[in-house]
């Protein structure tokens, strides 16, 4: 009886600190002494710094933030005019029209950057203009933006999958290209919805652009051709082998510059900004991970993740049931908690659970990242609502409103992942392994 | 006394600026011992514990930059009851966040402390290629570790005097982790 009511004080902590508005990363570590202390009589602070060295200062983390220094060179770029100017007259002639280059435009920006918000910035700022003046829904507009924006989790290079890779100490390089298919997979489903949209609604009257000569159109889309080739080689470098995923970051970072430099928007000020903020972001989520790092060896303690293990077990759920449930309590969680924070937090509980069940760990993190992906368009914290509003001035219900249709098809792509787990796995199955 | 405090103020602004600067100044070392990794192998040739440096530079990179990132708004909480609880009430549980945070890192200075002065005292030495004196990486965590201490004990005080914190919520910051 006693373990229950520890096991019941344990999580009041863990929802009391975390629910105040404690930084993420400092409750759980709160929350990892508290267990601690209930649960074992080993020294806890020595056993604290131990374990928040050893994943501090681990070589597989050193990939996040040079992916992230890259993504703020190249948000810091002209990329945000090039990306409209550019894609427009490609898919035009697409039925849905330019709505797409929203979608594509994400896509792109999404493999150079792990921000949602940079990405949404990046696109929306000129999409946005441009398409309220060809008169295009306004509504369709906001929709695809936020559902797009959302990309960026699953295309590498990915924050979110970094962060579940140093967890469950699975193969980054793997789950990157374990999110390539998927991403680009959601990326059509997206522009599906569109396409129909455009046929079905009544009010689909945008102004029509008028031909361009391929010639032109390559000399529209002349300063998007050089970020196409740098994550050409980024992407390219890991799955032909030459280089691992941190080595493959530090290309990025080398290529963002060059690139940046040869456009001239590289200077003293633009450099100093980029690599400030990719060492605040980078220090955020080592945070986090630290904290988690901790709260993962204090949950073992507590045997909370064995007995849910077993619990499931004997409760014999299919892969599929048990599938579900997971799915509906990320998404609950997902309300109140970011991507990042709800993943680390619960993987010390839900992955033996879903070892147990024989769920490959590198799919699972792809599906993971799809409903976590689904948290930013859903209220009351949905990440990118609020950057959307910040940007158009519409309220919030709106806006949640406009994203809805995305949020359902990102609950479809939930179901053909589980269905056709290829899509996930094929490429990192056929890919060669870095030295 | 005004005097002395500004003093202060600007002393402990630039040490937290001083520390995210020298975080940086790590992230750069990061991808310069990455590349000459890279190159190394390409020309045939090895760089022994590069992948163990360009680890310790990861840990000074995180540690230094925390203060700073705290100050910036990039650390991320739940804010939903923070937002929607009066503003009197809020203070309250401004002074709880914070001195929760403080007193965690205080804590976790203190055992960094000890754990980096037994890696000296035995002069204990990485089981890696590197086989550099542990001390000197795991020191970054007293350092980085006490400066964000002294941050949130700062940003304490300053909840408890005046009543508000200097932190402003940074979008693009949070988002990565979205």
């Amino acid at each position: 009886m006693e373990e229950v009511y520890a096991i019941t004080l344990f999580l009041f902590v863990l929802f009391l600190l975390l629910g105040t508005g404690v930084w993420v990363g400092l409750a759980l570590m709160g929350v990892a002494w508290v267990g601690m202390e209930l649960f074992t009589s080993r020294p806890v602070g020595d056993t604290m710094i131990t374990t928040i060295w050893a994943t501090s200062s681990s070589w597989t983390l050193t990939a996040l933030p040079l992916f992230i220094w890259m993504g703020e060179i190249l948000f810091r770029t002209r990329l945000s005019e090039d990306m409209f100017r550019g894609l427009s007259p490609w898919l035009a002639r697409l039925p849905g029209g330019l709505v797409h280059t929203n979608i594509v435009g994400c896509t792109v920006f999404a493999a150079v950057s792990g921000s949602s918000a940079a990405t949404l910035t990046t696109v929306g700022k000129m999409s946005i203009p441009e398409l309220r003046a060809r008169d295009y829904p306004e509504r369709i507009v906001i929709g695809t933006l936020a559902g797009a924006a959302t990309l960026g989790l699953m295309i590498p290079p990915s924050l979110a999958l970094i962060v579940y890779g140093v967890t469950v100490n699975e193969s980054i390089t793997q789950l990157f290209f374990a999110g390539v298919f998927p991403g680009l997979c959601l990326a059509l489903m997206f522009m599906g919805y569109v396409a129909a949209y455009s046929y079905l609604s009544g009010n689909w009257n945008p102004r029509r652009e008028t031909g361009m000569s391929f010639a032109e159109k390559l000399r529209n889309s002349r300063f998007l051709i050089p970020v196409l080739c740098l994550i050409f080689v980024v992407i390219g470098s890991m799955y032909a082998g030459y280089a691992t995923a941190t080595e493959a970051a530090a290309i990025g970072v080398i290529g963002a510059l060059i690139l940046a430099a040869s456009q001239r928007s590289l200077n003293w000020n633009t450099f100093t900004e980029s690599l400030m903020g990719a060492t605040r972001t980078s220090a955020m989520i080592a945070l986090i991970l630290a904290g988690a790092a901790f709260l993962k060896l204090a949950m073992g303690f507590t045997g909370l993740p064995r007995a849910l293990a077993d619990g499931i077990a004997t409760m014999e759920l299919s892969r599929f049931e048990l599938l579900m449930i997971l799915m509906v309590f990320y998404i609950v969680l997902g309300m109140f908690l970011d991507g990042i924070s709800s993943v680390v937090l619960t993987m010390a509980v839900v992955e033996p659970m879903v070892r147990e069940a024989g769920i490959d760990l590198i799919w699972f993190g792809i599906f993971v990242v799809v409903v976590v992906e689904m948290a930013q368009i859903t209220p009351p914290i949905g990440f990118n609502l609020f950057v959307l509003q910040g940007m158009t001035e519409h309220e919030m219900g709106y806006i949640t409103r406009a994203a809805f249709p995305m949020f359902m098809i990102m609950v479809l792509m939930c179901f053909v992942l589980i269905w056709f787990p290829e899509i996930a796995m094929w490429l990192p199955d056929t890919m060669r392994q870095a030295p | 006394m005004t005097g002395l405090l500004r003093g202060l103020r600007r002393a402990l602004d630039f040490l937290y600026f001083g520390a995210g600067v020298l975080a940086a100044f790590c992230l750069i070392a990061i991808l310069l011992l990455i590349v000459a990794q890279m190159v190394a192998r390409w020309t045939g040739e090895i760089f022994p514990g590069a992948a163990n440096y360009a680890g310790y530079a990861m840990a000074a990179a995180s540690f230094f930059a925390f203060a700073n990132a705290l100050n910036r708004g990039a650390h991320i909480r739940v804010s939903l009851l923070l937002n929607a609880v009066p503003s009197r009430f809020r203070r309250f549980m401004e002074i709880w966040c914070f001195a929760i945070a403080a007193g965690v890192m205080w804590y976790f200075t203190y055992y960094a402390y000890w754990f980096a002065y037994w890696s000296w005292k035995f002069n204990e030495v990485s089981q890696a290629q590197d086989a550099t004196p542990m001390w000197i990486p795991q020191s970054v965590m007293v350092i980085g570790g006490g400066i964000l201490a002294l941050a949130l004990t700062d940003h304490l005080i300053h909840v408890l005097v005046r009543g508000d914190h200097r932190i402003k919520r940074d979008l693009v910051d949070q988002s990565f982790a979205e």
